[in-house]
């Protein structure tokens, strides 16, 4: 927790109290060193070196061409970004150079020699590391087990665990988040997760750094740290690929930004030399006018939902706020404020210890998600791999899953025309792309994985919706669609809760912002009064409230 | 059990969306997928009908076919409770206890035949039904809850026929396992019967009708639905609104259900309750869902495959035992078997 305070302190110009406790934090995150002595160093900050070339890449899966004869390169020191819509093969590209994926035709060369990685561990021998998309720690070690998982420390034949541990902590301080490297991964948020991921990739000491959506989990603040990990990391020669559909902060590192669009290379050039309008407007094929839609509708005076001093132990504690029909709400807050946590209680998946919700004004007991489900609330969860998705059934089977009834007659026999005409529909609203409905979900890109979290709930017709970080890792076009849906359900009376880490869109699409910190509940702000800073304010910890 | 496989086929057809080519690979992926088990079915066929003359009949088939009921409707119970990522070890030893039940209630309790069979399929189901319990409610490894079944219900079975076989149960408890459909037999003049057509035995008509129905259930209902999807992610189904514990323990219960039933026909076949039969079932019932590529990590599994599966070790049990090779060499066989084709199936996965 301190040591991305000590950022927002720098950035926002705290109070006196707040920025000592913030400088105490930042000492103790340089007296480690955040670049490591043992790495050769190079005299220029981005030399010339092409240290990874590939040229004329193509590779197919059954029924998709994922990329057809794309080059690319990378330089020594630099921060090379990929952008492109879902789906647009940018992952793909990125799991050929980690070994994951062998191209069908096209070369690689690391370092002037040409090489074919027969697995992702031949690339790292080499000195290429990849964070993946999709989170993969496994549940049951330890945050510390997890970042040295087939590399522990040994003495003799046994694990020196009082190394491993300080290691990891090592490598966390370095990152400056506070997670103890004992506790279990299971137990972790996805941004945690996904800070352990980050942490885990910095440890293997790379010269090429694959990082595949790194902040599509994280809130500004451990953005900030990761930043100031890339910087440190390119002045000590390290070249890094980048890939975000967050282009909005791309400008803070990025040198060069390279455009997939189908599988085929559409530009690279200086980021300097391109605006975030071009980009987009090569990502899609078409210049995008707007990122929010227009609010078309007003929130009416009905109390929807009403929830008063809700408290879960070590989670969060005496929440109460009140959600009306048409109107969007947004949760914001730090990594660990406790918005998904207050979420998943509401919708029955966690056990509350005190507290009382109010549907219509009539107290609701809600024991499981089937209860919650049955009195029309529906929550979209924001870890798609873990809670939101079936990876093995298809795109038909999941989008379904919530409202079988939806689909099949009395008896519980399903129709299948029914069941692919509905997801047919839903396919063509989010644009999701697809070889064919009956594609195992597993196949898709992340971002299309995200659009079938949101067509789920979409299908399952509701009365409150939470969606928790619903366009993570959904690219600019699709993301205005989900914005426009949103508001055309509030229109129609719905209430939706939007929890999200990107302000921007907080700022961009809700009626009124709660903001958190840890664990409790700082304001509840209306949205068009307030601004990015006054929200930061309320989410790093200075209680107060207003309406 | 090829009507099975084009059912499924169909089903992705008719649901195909709208590029021509894809409909085609999801075909070729749904054949691919039995291919291992299909191919070793075909050619295991093909061997011990060239090896043998006797093989390839009519008579010989229907003997098959009475062989596989058992792992067959065994192994559509496993299959079940496999997609939902559990383990059924107990059906050796509930189909056991079922048998004993039934005959004990027939003999010392003069019951109908019918009355007392449908009380050992009960017993079945409740044993399931604990099972079920154990997973879903006390959060036993379903490894442990069934194992456990599986000691306490063949010592019950040991225990209430003091470990002794139950016989003098009267023709009619034969009935179930002994009688045909469609059994043709012409008396000749010096007045013995000659049999023209052996007719389709009940335990087959039971096996097939069960078949059919599960596999629909599995593919066609939102209970099917349900099942598949708390194998492949427990969690994003109990956070969708799958009544996960429910429909886990209804998958237990099926398996008991069917186990009580296996018990039944069994017992009937040799007219006489064996408190020491079955013994190992569970293992071929397993065996027969992972040939037919069911995967025990959950979330993946057809009855059609599982069907294959029982078939490929009931005609390499059938034809061994024609060609003479001894049961000791037959367990080697059928071992290798296994290993290959679930190899196979893998490889298929890694691609
Ligand atoms: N293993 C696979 N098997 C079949 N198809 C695949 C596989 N991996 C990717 N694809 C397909 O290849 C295409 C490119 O996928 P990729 O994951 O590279 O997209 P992406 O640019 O990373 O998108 P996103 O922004 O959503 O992460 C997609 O259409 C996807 O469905
Ligand atoms: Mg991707």
């Amino acid at each position: 927790m301190r040591g991305f305070l000590a950022n927002l302190a720098d950035r926002l110009d705290l109070p006196p109290r707040e920025r000592r406790h913030a400088q105490g934090a930042l000492r103790s995150k340089r007296g480690h060193g955040a670049s490591n002595p043992d790495r050769p160093t190079f005299d220029t900050k981005t030399s010339d070196e092409i240290i990874l070339r590939l040229e004329a890449i193509t590779k197919e899966f059954p029924g998709v061409r994922a990329l057809s004869q794309v080059p690319f390169d990378l330089k020594r020191g630099e921060v090379h970004a990929v952008c492109g819509e879902n789906g647009a093969g940018k992952s793909t590209l990125m799991k050929i150079i980690s070994g994951v994926y062998q191209p069908d035709a096209g070369t690689i060369s690391f370092k002037g020699r040409e090489h074919h990685f027969g697995s992702s561990l031949d690339a790292e021998t080499v000195g290429i590391a990849m964070i993946h998309q999709e989170l993969n720690l496994v549940p049951h070690l330890t945050v510390a087990e997890n970042i040295y998982l087939a590399r522990e420390p040994t003495h003799g034949i046994f694990i020196d665990k009082a190394k491993l541990r300080a290691d990891a902590r090592h490598c966390l301080e370095r990152l400056g988040v506070d997670i103890d490297p004992d506790t279990p991964v299971r137990a972790l948020s996805v941004a945690q997760c996904q800070m352990v991921e980050i942490a885990k990739a910095l440890s293997l000491e790379a010269e090429v750094l694959i990082m595949d959506e790194p902040t599509s989990s994280l809130t500004e603040a451990e953005t900030t740290l990761l930043f100031d990990v890339i910087r440190d990391l390119k002045q000590s020669g390290v070249g890094i690929v980048y890939i975000s559909h967050r282009l909005d902060e791309m400008a803070e590192i990025v040198d060069r930004v390279t455009i997939l669009r189908d599988g085929r290379h559409v530009s690279t050039d200086a980021f300097s030399a391109v605006t975030v309008d071009d980009i987009v407007s090569r990502m899609v094929g078409r210049p995008l006018e707007d990122k929010f839609p227009e609010r078309t509708s007003t929130p009416t005076d009905d109390v929807l939902l009403a929830v008063e001093g809700l408290t879960r132990r070590g989670a969060f504690h005496d929440i109460s706020f009140s959600l009306r029909r048409g109107e969007i709400l947004g949760f914001a807050g730090l990594m660990g404020a406790g918005r998904t946590e207050v979420a998943r209680a509401i919708f029955g998946a966690d056990p509350l210890d005190a507290g009382q919700i109010a549907l219509h004004g009539k107290p609701l007991e809600i024991r499981s998600p089937r209860d919650a489900i049955a009195a029309g609330i529906a929550y979209l969860s924001e870890d798609r791999k873990g809670q939101g998705l079936a990876v093995k059934m298809s795109v038909a089977q999941n989008l379904t899953l919530a409202n079988m009834a939806g689909v099949a007659d009395r008896f519980g026999v399903i129709d299948f025309q029914r069941e692919t005409g509905t997801t047919q529909r839903y396919v063509d609203l989010l644009n999701i792309r697809t070889p064919s409905i009956h594609q195992v979900v597993r196949l898709l890109s992340g971002g299309n994985q995200q659009k079938i979290v949101i067509g789920k709930w979409l299908f399952r017709d509701s009365r409150i919706l939470f969606f928790d970080e619903p366009t993570r890792g959904i690219d600019v076009g699709a993301k205005f669609a989900i914005y426009k849906m949103m508001d055309e359900l509030a229109a129609q009376g719905i209430g939706v809760v939007l929890i999200s880490s990107e302000l921007p869109e907080i700022l961009g699409v809700t009626d009124r912002v709660a903001v958190f910190h840890e664990g409790k509940l700082t304001a509840t702000l209306n949205t068009r009064d307030t601004n990015q800073e006054e929200i930061m304010h309320y989410a790093s910890g200075y209680a107060g409230t207003r309406s | 059990m090829t009507s099975l496989t084009s059912e499924t086929q169909k089903n992705q057809m008719t649901a195909g969306g709208k590029n021509e080519r894809f409909q085609l690979s999801d075909r070729q992926k749904d054949l691919l997928q039995k291919f291992a088990a299909l191919g070793s079915l075909i050619a295991l066929t093909l061997i011990f009908s060239l090896t043998s003359n006797a093989f390839f009949t009519v008579n010989n088939g229907m003997t098959i076919a009475l062989q596989v009921t058992s792992i067959g409707i065994l192994g559509i119970g496993a299959t079940c409770v496999i997609i939902t990522g559990g383990i059924d070890l107990s059906v050796g030893s509930v189909l056991a206890l079922a048998g004993v039940v039934a005959a004990l209630a027939v003999k010392e309790l003069n019951m109908p035949v019918p009355v007392a069979m449908l009380a050992g399929i009960l017993i079945g189901s409740l044993c399931g039904l604990i099972n079920g319990l154990c997973v879903t409610h006390l959060k036993l490894p379903p490894f442990i809850a069934t194992l456990g079944m599986m000691m306490v219900a063949r010592g019950v079975a040991l225990q209430i026929t003091g470990a002794r076989a139950v016989s003098g149960l009267g023709e009619s408890f034969g009935e179930l396992g002994n009688g045909a459909f469609l059994r043709i037999v012409n008396i000749d003049q010096n007045g013995f019967p000659d049999v023209v057509f052996p007719g389709i035995p009940y335990p087959v008509i039971l096996m097939v009708v069960i078949a059919v129905a599960v596999a629909l259930m599995l593919n066609r209902t939102v209970l099917g639905r349900h099942i598949y999807s708390i194998g492949s992610n427990a969690e994003a189904a109990r956070l969708s609104g799958v009544h996960v514990a429910r429909v886990t323990l209804f998958t237990y219960v099926l398996s008991g259900t069917l186990a009580g039933l296996t018990g039944c026909v069994l017992m009937s076949r040799l007219v006489t309750a064996q408190p020491n039969e079955g013994v190992m079932y569970e293992l071929d019932a397993i065996a027969s869902a992972v040939i037919g590529g069911t995967s025990l990590m959950g979330g993946v599994g057809t009855i059609s495959g599982t069907a294959i599966g029982a078939f490929v070790i009931g005609i390499l049990r059938n034809g061994l035992n024609m060609n003479g090779v001894s049961a000791f060499t037959q367990q080697i066989i059928i071992g290798l078997v296994i290993l290959g084709t679930v190899w196979i199936d893998q490889l298929r996965n890694r691609r």
